[in-house]
């Protein structure tokens, strides 16, 4: 089994949004590689309807009324918001970098 | 000491019935037990105020359902208003909900009595229970074993006799494994059967709630409370309400029953296939059919699994910002760097590693290459099972490759947590109902269980043939108790 380059396993991160040290860059090498050679199994099956199943059940009447139902307080949306400041929840500077 | 807690679902509605217990009492007893064995690591959050509120709140109360009075542990992945619901992660460690999943909300309704949340693999991602932020639940049966995941923590808790009943949720295996290697009784309905509103989703096509129990009868009871159709979850059936007890203690002398060919393969040890051949001789002897049947794709069910649960857990877990709620770094100068930073330290190994490969297969043109191919695969297999179904009544195979291991054989494998559930994870890719039913041990005396599989929606017909086995093996599954 071949082991990931270490830009490889940085670019899955990279679309993970996951930052790695270079300690867990070297561990996810190998296990990363072993998962990918497993998954890379399903080539050898040949020969399926090549219509897919999302869900194995979605139900017919999905639509309800439309009407305005119970709603969540400022307060509850705020609740558990790590950062915060009066009635805002607070997030780095996104503009002007 | 008081010791209620053995006694069955049923002796204990009687006491209540016949006023000679309370909800009260009987709770007490539960935190004497959870006191006792503290070492078994079952519990990340105790509700023990407010749940001796309710228990005094229902002695006010005319005595209701079977179930009213009973104390139940919940997996700390199901939503519980006010009550901090973790998913045994560092990311939502301080996490308080503000609101109860569906399920939640019928056991309150049922007068049921919430002790706590369980412990459990982080997210869910994992088949021992090791990859807990909270470490590891531990096997009652014997400490240095695994109790089997991810619910462990619901496993740990009913088969040490701490709470008769718990809900735990699986995705490919999640309630089935643990609970065969703990001897208890595990349900994972249909898919569609119990709502999922209120579950924090790890694999939306695969999760589903269900019953974590000592015996068939209280299984099947506490399946009762919690299905049905739900509003807020358009993935949950329309289904007219049924009493899934009812079949409950009739005989089966003419079922034909299908034994696909690749779970009694070579995959699995010899100590489990005598158990099964034990079971399945039992049934010929009743007068049932027992044939071998070929289910297609059932060898490439853990790279299928793989594909499908991974995409949508990395999809799933995207949520997890640093921004709404949960954990949040100190470290972020800008949006950037917040997210990554964020999920880098508050998600474990093992979910990066599944979020990751997920975030891969999504990718560009790999989307179509594995995550569409896995989902052609997905039909056929399902396919599979119902042409098998129009022709047999139910199917019956091993639930584990073998029974429970100790503690740590798999931290350094990040495949074994997969392979240990090769023959749990097609029925979730199926969409499948299919219970856990304790038939024997191995030379150690751990459990081993069998796994019941019925088409969609017949639930009741696996409560017939589990009761009836249950009765007809006849096995003491007190060892996970240490009496004092």
């Amino acid at each position: 089994m071949e082991k990931l380059s270490v830009e490889e396993v940085k670019h899955i991160a990279h679309l993970a949004r996951i930052f790695l040290t270079d300690e867990e860059i070297e561990k996810y090498r190998v296990s990363l590689a072993k998962l990918f050679e497993m998954i890379d199994e399903i080539h050898q099956i040949k020969g399926y309807d090549e219509e897919i199943m999302i869900c194995p059940w979605q139900s017919d009447s999905s639509l309800r009324e439309d009407k305005v139902g119970k709603m969540l307080t400022e307060e509850e949306v705020l609740k558990n918001a790590p950062c915060k400041n009066g009635r805002f929840i607070e997030v780095p500077v996104m503009l002007n970098e | 000491m008081s010791k209620y807690l053995d006694l069955s679902v049923l002796e204990i509605h009687r006491l209540y019935q016949e006023k000679k217990l309370t909800p009260k009492v009987l709770l007490e007893e539960v935190f004497e037990r959870i006191e006792k064995r503290k070492s078994l690591n079952c519990f990340i959050t105790l509700n023990k105020e407010e749940a001796m509120k309710e228990a005094l709140r229902l002695e006010n109360e005319e005595v209701g359902g079977i179930l009213w009075g009973i104390p139940i542990a919940l997996k700390d992945n199901i939503v519980t208003k006010d009550l901090r619901t973790t998913c045994a992660s560092k990311m939502l460690e301080n996490f308080i909900p503000i609101y109860d999943a569906t399920v939640v909300q019928k056991i309150k309704d049922e007068g049921l009595l919430i002790v706590g949340k369980v412990n459990m693999d982080e997210f869910a991602m994992g088949s021992t229970s090791e990859t807990s932020y909270f470490k590891a639940p531990k096997n009652p049966w014997n400490e240095e074993y695994i109790t089997g995941g991810s619910s462990g923590g619901s496993a740990a808790c009913v088969a040490a006799r701490i709470t008769p009943l718990a809900l735990g949720s699986d995705t490919g295996g999640s309630i089935r494994q643990p609970a065969s290697y703990t001897g208890l009784v595990g349900m994972k309905p249909t898919y569609g059967r119990v709502s999922r509103y209120g579950l924090v989703a790890f694999a939306s096509s695969l999760d589903q709630i269900g019953p974590m129990t000592r015996n068939v009868f209280e299984n099947a009871a506490l399946l009762n409370v919690i299905a049905g159709r739900d509003e807020k979850d358009l993935t949950s059936a329309v289904q007219e309400k049924e009493d899934f007890t009812r079949l409950i203690g009739k005989d089966i002398h003419t079922l034909k029953i299908g034994i696909p060919s690749y779970w009694i393969s070579d995959v699995v040890t010899q100590e489990v296939k005598e158990v099964f051949n034990h079971v399945i001789e039992l049934l010929k002897e009743e007068g049932n059919q027992v044939e071998i049947v070929d289910i297609s794709y059932l060898e490439q069910a853990v790279p299928l699994y793989q594909i499908i649960a991974m995409a949508e857990a990395s999809s799933n877990l995207a949520r997890f910002d640093g921004i709404r709620y949960g954990y949040r770094t100190l470290e972020a100068e800008n949006v950037d760097m917040l997210y990554e930073k964020t999920r880098s330290e508050g998600f474990g190994e093992e979910v990066k590693r599944r979020i990751m490969v997920g975030s891969s297969l999504l990718s560009s043109e790999k989307a179509k290459i594995y995550y569409d191919k896995a989902l052609s695969i997905r039909k056929d297999m399902r396919k599979s099972f119902l042409d098998c179904f129009s022709q047999y009544d139910l199917l019956l195979a091993p639930t584990t490759t073998s029974a429970a291991y100790k503690l740590g054989t798999s931290l350094s494998d990040p495949l074994k947590s997969f392979m240990d559930d090769v023959l749990v994870i097609p029925v979730n890719m199926a969409g499948l109902p299919s219970l856990n039913l304790p038939a024997g041990f191995n030379q150690d005396h751990l459990p081993i269980g069998i796994q019941i599989i019925a088409a969609p929606f017949e639930e009741a017909k696996i409560y017939q043939l589990a009761s009836f086995l249950e009765k007809k093996l006849n096995l003491d599954l007190e060892g996970g108790h240490i009496d004092e």
